[in-house]
């Protein structure tokens, strides 16, 4: 073990340990920002982790008018299960249930659409018969009649088996608040970044968890080597100094994605500096056994 | 490479079936060897250099010089590449067309692009009659790809279309749209008497509001489409610049028929 130390806070040199899953994107637009905003959340409100949400989603970026297939203000979503089927389900229920209840919403494919997901496809059997097929230039759309007017929605959206989730950063700091500010300035700096969601409450997770747990049919529990309540009764990982830890989950289209969010994560938060009472970053691991991606604190930032 | 390409000699009196004459099948042919194929006309069988120079060698870009309305078939069947029509074309230009493009700088005379499944076809002029429509022995007409007609298109457009997109600049005839299955057709100027007679689905939408209405039709009231924004852009990616707005009035229809089809009255 090397840890580094950048700028008073160290980086533990261990990697963050990830598992291979199925995402994809959608574009909802709306008549305004606000309203497209307000479906993209509701969509992926109940979406923080797969071990029991079904899904993992977050909004990826905000779209200018200029960016939209019809040139209203839109959002991008990102998606992720941890098999193509399950990806299916969730995407049609809270397309089906969160944007094409919003008002004034349409939904678009967010990755090339050959093959891909179905999305009005399905959610056209609401039209129940009134719904009207459009192809233009090569894609297709759908047109059902609402009550606010039609609810747009293309056939298929696309989908990569190469999405990855479970990239993360420990940030054990001296407080509360210290760890909770050097967090948000994380979240922050991936915010911008594309094809990468930051899936829980506001991008910060405060339950790291653990696989297993001394309950029968309990899947996953609290990871109490960072739990600082627990310090001095179990085999921690966390100095006597150390008050809290937060975690950041970050999800990605691709590997590469999240390293560079994994990098610019750090690097907000050692821009601070000790100012925050950031003792050290580190990452969650299994050993190495489980998941085939894992990224190291030092490559990442290097 | 350079275009291969057709000049007319002189204006024939007869009509000469041009339907050989695409890339499908003149790839990999000399230009001498091309001149010498049969060429069939209502007086008999003459060849190709009987009537046309040929020049050039690229077979997947062809380019037909001087073309008058006698010039019937050109382009039909096609599958791939680009075809230039500098002139007038005949009947029948670019029918069953299959793929590729399309383009005529002139007029065009009827069943331009009668059964089309695919491709890009451009008129920059008028065309005849039953453009975009049936062919003889067809159930359906246009069944996908794109029409495009800068001028006025004669009776009949686009009858018992399928699939695909077709505009025209100029005016319509009568029963423009008559018995489509499905599609979509802009138009940007007049239409003739009857226009969507017996429409079962698809959209025919006008920006000018047609002056006789089949009584058959459900006025459905004055809405807002975001479907109008996704084909303004759809048409602008094709270099059809032109506004729809947002609003439109909508009436269903033919109720006589399916009654599933549109009219779009654009605001």
């Amino acid at each position: 073990m090397s840890d580094i130390k950048l700028k008073g806070v160290t980086i533990v040199d261990t990697f963050a340990e990830a598992f291979p899953m199925v995402g994809t994107r959608v574009i909802i637009t709306a008549p305004t920002a606000k309203w497209a905003d307000i479906a993209a959340r509701t969509m992926t409100g109940f979406a923080t982790s797969v071990i029991a949400c079904g899904a993992e989603g977050g909004i990826e970026r905000t779209l200018s008018r200029s960016e939209t297939y019809d040139g209203r203000p839109g959002v991008s979503v990102l998606l992720f299960t941890m098999s193509q089927s399950k990806l299916q389900t969730q995407l049609r229920d809270r397309v089906g249930q969160c944007v094409l209840t919003c008002p004034g919403t349409a939904c678009f494919a967010g990755l090339p659409p050959k093959k891909g997901l179905k999305l009005g496809h399905s959610l056209r059997f609401f039209g129940d018969g009134w719904q009207m097929s459009k192809v233009l230039n090569g894609r297709r759309f759908w047109r059902v009649p609402v009550m606010d007017g039609e609810f747009v929605c293309e056939d298929r959206t696309g989908y990569t088996r190469d999405a990855v989730g479970g990239g993360n950063l420990l940030v054990v700091a001296k407080s509360h608040a210290g760890a909770l500010a050097a967090c948000e300035r994380a979240v922050k700096a991936m915010a911008p970044m594309p094809d990468i969601i930051t899936p829980f409450p506001g991008g910060i997770v405060r339950s790291g968890s653990k696989v297993g747990s001394k309950y029968k049919g309990q899947m996953a529990s609290t990871n109490d080597a960072y739990c600082p309540t627990l310090k001095g009764a179990v085999k921690s990982e966390l100095p006597m100094n150390a008050e809290a830890v937060l975690e950041i989950v970050i999800d990605g289209l691709t590997p590469e994605a999240i390293a560079k969010a994994m990098g610019a994560g750090i690097k907000a938060i050692v821009d601070g500096g000790t100012r925050d009472g950031v003792l050290r970053i580190a990452a969650g691991n299994y050993g190495g056994n489980l998941g085939p991606h894992h990224f190291h604190l030092k490559e990442v930032i290097a | 490479m350079s275009a291969l390409t057709f000049e007319l000699k002189q204006a024939p009196e007869e009509p000469l079936d041009l339907s050989a004459l695409i890339p499908d099948r003149l790839a990999g042919m000399k230009a001498k060897d091309i001149a010498g194929l049969a060429l069939p006309t209502l007086a008999g069988t003459a060849s190709v250099g009987d009537y046309f120079k040929v020049t050039g060698k690229d077979a997947a870009s062809l380019r037909f010089l001087g073309t008058t309305d006698r010039c019937d078939r050109i382009g039909a069947g096609s599958s791939e590449g680009e075809i230039l029509v500098d002139g007038d074309a005949g009947a029948y230009l670019g029918a069953k067309f299959k793929g590729g493009t399309l383009e005529v700088t002139g007029n065009a005379a009827a069943y331009a692009g009668a059964a089309m499944s695919n491709g890009t076809i451009d008129i920059k002029g008028n065309v005849g009659e039953r453009a975009g429509g049936l062919t003889v022995g067809e159930v359906h007409g246009m069944r996908g790809g794109r029409l495009f007609i800068g001028g006025n298109a004669g009776p009949y457009l686009a009858e018992r279309m399928r699939r695909g997109l077709i505009t025209v600049g100029g005016d319509a005839g009568e029963y423009a749209g008559a018995r489509v299955v499905a599609g979509t057709i802009l138009f940007q100027g007049k239409v003739g008497r009857n226009a969507g007679y017996g429409l079962k689905r698809g959209s025919l939408i006008f920006k000018k509001k047609p002056k006789q209405i089949l009584p058959t039709y459900a006025d459905c009231g004055v809405i807002e489409f975001t479907y109008l924004n996704l084909l303004e852009r759809a048409l602008k990616a094709d270099g059809i610049k032109v506004r729809l707005g947002r609003e439109a009035q909508r009436l269903m229809g033919d109720m006589a028929a399916l009654g599933k089809g549109e009219m779009l009255i654009l605001r």
